[in-house]
């Protein structure tokens, strides 16, 4: 299990509990779930890389975590 | 923690014991994390998180960045989130300290159940890990452990598969197992139970016999049993067998079994009876004529196209390599009746063979020797023969010579035309009556010539009697050939009574001919002088035409041939025309009679000094001037009439000298060489000699013109119309130029100035445009 904090910087910042396997898409469902906006409408980034929906998130974190996720 | 935070405490006392005990929380939170159970923290997390919710009213700030550094997330950053804003989250969304939102672990796997994701895994990290305080040590690998760990599965395996197999095998009984063969007691009991069911089956053959018998079926029963014995196998069977061997190969009283040859089973072949012994024997005999090696390509190899039987074997290309595909040809013979074959009609055939063969011819040659250089003995007899032969041969060709010997003394005497003529020339110098007398002589030489027609025809004849008067000799030479010697005889018989009636009628003929001479001695002149003799270099002169220079060096001695002739011609021409005779006619004739005549005049005259012949006027002139001045050697003439053609035979018309004789090529050639005397007197004179060219108008050409009008002249075309022109024009200024005086204009004005001046008298002369003003402008010269 792993927890990803998502900050919108617009005042929105929760941190999602999920598993490794999960992919993008379904943290963006959990995302949506806490904070109540559209999982459609959700973008992942990190700085500037903006990561996709079937990416999972064991995937990204060999080494580097999406530590910085633009909601 | 942060020098901050510190900071803070000194500043807040009053919350420094709630702080401590924070504080341990914190630690005692961290140590949690760092244990594998997380589990364990939830109550503790709950109990922080309404902590905070109490403390959030009136630490605000302060304990946010409390709550953030109590998280422990080093992912997370500093987020100010408004009070207000944070507050009212609260209730939706649990919130962590620092501001964000997070569920709870239960709550997110409510969540995750509605959206249909897994469960979220916990602890799975910290599975193995030991604790910090009681720390686990990893296994260490031991290379050596594991290859024995390998080979032991190995091992167990193989003997699993062992097992397996074994318990399969297991249940097949092998050979060796058979226990009857080892066991003897079973096998006399097996042999004594097959003894005792052949008892019983003897005995109830018995029985059925019995039966039979009583039934009355035995009669049948040996009928068929006759039967079977009829149909035995009997050497009468044996009629049309075939055995595979050559009849030869079988020894008379020696016994030889033969069997049926191994064939396919489903090869439906006759039956051919074969002896192993023999079949191993003619193997043998093959394989020893293979290792012969005898060269299979015979090119030259004599073949006998003819069989044995005289009939023609055909034959096939590449016949050696018929035995490899079409298979062995084994010879075989069949059996007649009863088996016996005694090989009769072989011999018969072989012994028809024989016969044949001793019939034959054959049509070799004997082979071809080189000659040996010598006679053998038997040969040495046949050789004397040829000897004589050979001294034959001489002999004749002794005779053949002594028949030319004859025909050139005929020659010498008598030489044609010319020699006549030349006779003719010293008769009329002579008397006519001596000349006769000369005729009478001539004739007597030869009196079988008394019609002399021609001089072929006389020739011809000449022949014949040559080789007749030749004859007595003869026979005196060839004794030895008796036929010989009689036909010789015969001939000269022959020859005795011709010469006989030849010297009958000479007497008469004799008459005859002086008569006919008499009668008419020019009318036969000229039969005797139409043999005209040409020869190249009189044909050559005769087309030059008139050459000044020719015979004046007088090393010619045909021109006296051809002067002759001329001479003749103009002897007929004589009595029709006197005047022609002086004509020089493309050729400059001489009357060599009346050159003759004209010293002898002088001689007759007596003067001292000899009258100067003109030379000019032809070359015989010429020539008596250089002979009466001694240039010319009248002596070396002679040499050289000598020399000249005898065997040239004037004939009936004309002959080409040079194509006549080959032996007179040669003399003639010396004639033509040259004048080899040198004019003494001469000796001195080195003449100037130069080649000069004149064109029509009688201008002397430069060698470059010369050489112009030459070309043009041989390739019978000038140049064109502007170049004559332009060189015509170009003469024309030369000629001017040559005539201009030096003194002189070209315009001649210097003599008109004279002119004038002695026409006016006046040691000047007025130069003026026009004559009006002639006193004005004056020049005084």
């Amino acid at each position: 299990m792993i927890e990803v904090v998502c900050n919108d910087r617009l005042g929105k910042k929760v941190r999602v509990k999920c598993n490794s396997e999960d992919s993008i898409g379904d943290l963006k469902k959990l995302i949506a779930a806490q904070t109540g906006t559209r999982y459609d409408k959700i973008v992942l980034k990190k700085w500037y890389t903006i990561f996709k929906d079937h990416v999972t998130l064991g995937d990204l974190h060999h080494g580097k975590s999406p530590d910085s996720l633009g909601l | 923690m942060g020098s901050s935070k510190k900071h803070k405490e000194k500043s807040r006392d009053k919350d420094t014991e709630e702080r401590r005990r924070e504080h341990k929380k914190h630690r005692h939170k961290d140590r949690e994390r760092d244990a594998s159970d997380r589990d364990g923290t939830r109550d503790k997390e709950k109990r922080k998180r309404s902590r905070s919710r109490e403390r959030s009213g009136r630490e605000g700030r302060e304990s946010r960045s409390k709550g953030e550094r109590g998280s422990g997330e080093p992912r997370v950053k500093k987020e100010k989130v408004d009070l207000g804003y944070d507050e009212s989250n609260a209730e939706p969304a649990p919130q962590s300290a620092s501001g964000d939102a997070s569920l709870s672990i239960e709550e997110t796997n409510k969540l995750r159940a509605k959206l249909g994701l897994k469960p979220l895994e916990l602890n799975e990290n910290k599975k193995e890990l030991g604790t910090k305080e009681e720390p686990l040590v990893a296994e260490t690998i031991n290379p050596v452990l594991i290859k024995q760990q390998k080979e032991m599965r190995e091992k167990l395996a193989a003997m699993k598969e062992k097992r397996i197999q074994n318990q399969k095998l297991g249940k097949v009984k092998t050979l060796a197992d058979d226990d009857w063969l080892d066991d003897t007691s079973a096998w006399v009991e097996k042999s004594r139970n097959l003894a005792k069911e052949k008892e019983m089956a003897e005995k109830r053959a018995k029985l059925l016999e019995e039966m039979d018998e009583e039934f009355g079926v035995s009669s049948l029963v040996e009928e068929e049993f006759a039967q079977s014995k009829k149909d035995a196998y009997t050497s009468q069977d044996l009629k049309g067998l075939k055995v595979q061997h050559k009849v030869d190969s079988f020894n008379e009283g020696q016994t030889v079994i033969l069997t049926l040859q191994d064939k396919g089973v489903l090869e439906e072949e006759e039956d051919v009876l074969v002896n192993v012994g023999l079949v191993d024997k003619e193997k043998a005999e093959k394989n020893v004529e293979l290792k012969k090696k005898k060269p299979d390509y015979k090119p030259y190899e004599e073949e006998e196209s003819v069989d044995d039987m005289v009939t023609f074997k055909t034959h096939s290309v590449l016949s050696k390599y018929d035995e490899e595909i079409e298979g062995e040809k084994k010879k075989s013979f069949r059996l007649n009746t009863g088996g016996f074959a005694d090989g009769e009609r072989e011999r018969e055939i072989q012994a028809m063979r024989e016969a044949l063969r001793n019939q034959a011819q054959s049509l070799e040659m004997p082979s071809l020797t080189i000659a040996s250089e010598y006679y053998t003995p038997q040969e040495m007899v046949g050789f004397k023969k040829t000897k004589r032969r050979v001294k034959k041969i001489r002999k004749r060709e002794k005779q053949t010579a002594a028949d030319e010997l004859q025909l050139d003394d005929t020659r010498s005497t008598d030489f044609g035309s010319r020699t006549r003529g030349r006779g003719r020339k010293q008769a009329d110098e002579d008397v006519v009556e001596i000349k006769e007398e000369e005729e009478e002589q001539e004739e007597s030489r030869l009196p079988q010539d008394i019609p002399q027609m021609s001089d072929d025809i006389r020739m011809a004849e000449m022949e014949i009697s040559d080789e007749d008067d030749f004859t007595p000799p003869e026979p005196a030479v060839l004794e030895e050939d008796e036929a010989e010697q009689e036909l010789q005889k015969q001939l000269e018989k022959q020859r005795k009574l011709k010469q006989k009636q030849l010297l009958k009628d000479s007497g008469e003929k004799v008459a005859q001919q002086i008569k006919v001479l008499a009668k008419d001695d020019p009318e036969n002149d000229p039969e005797k002088r139409n043999n005209i003799v040409f020869n190249a270099t009189s044909e050559f002169c005769r087309t030059l035409g008139d050459i000044p220079t020719y015979g004046l060096s007088g090393n010619r001695e045909d021109q006296e041939d051809i002067m002759d002739f001329e001479q003749e011609e103009e002897k007929e021409d004589a009595g029709d025309s006197d005047s022609e005779m002086d004509e020089n006619v493309g050729w400059s004739t001489v009357n060599l009679d009346e050159e003759q005549k004209q010293p002898d005049f002088s001689t007759a005259s007596a003067t001292i000094l000899d009258e100067e012949p003109i030379v000019n006027s032809g070359l015989a002139n010429a020539l008596l001037l250089c002979k009466n001045k001694g240039l010319l050697d009248t002596q070396m003439q002679k040499v050289a009439r000598v020399r000249a053609p005898k065997g040239a035979l004037p004939n009936d018309n004309y002959c080409i000298e040079d194509k006549m004789g080959f032996d007179d090529k040669y003399s003639r050639r010396e004639e033509y060489r040259g004048f080899t005397q040198d004019f003494k007197e001469k000796d001195s004179y080195k003449p100037d000699v130069k080649i000069e060219y004149v064109d029509e108008s009688g201008r002397k050409l430069t060698p470059k013109e010369a050489f112009r009008q030459l070309s043009h002249r041989f390739h019978g075309k000038g140049s064109g119309k502007m170049k004559t022109e332009r060189r015509m024009k170009k003469l024309e200024e030369e000629a001017l130029l040559k005539k201009m005086s030096s003194s002189d204009t070209p315009l001649g004005t210097v003599a008109l100035l004279q002119e004038k001046q002695k026409s006016q008298k006046t040691p000047y002369i007025v130069l003026s445009g026009s004559g009006k003003s002639m006193n004005a402008n004056t020049i005084t010269k």
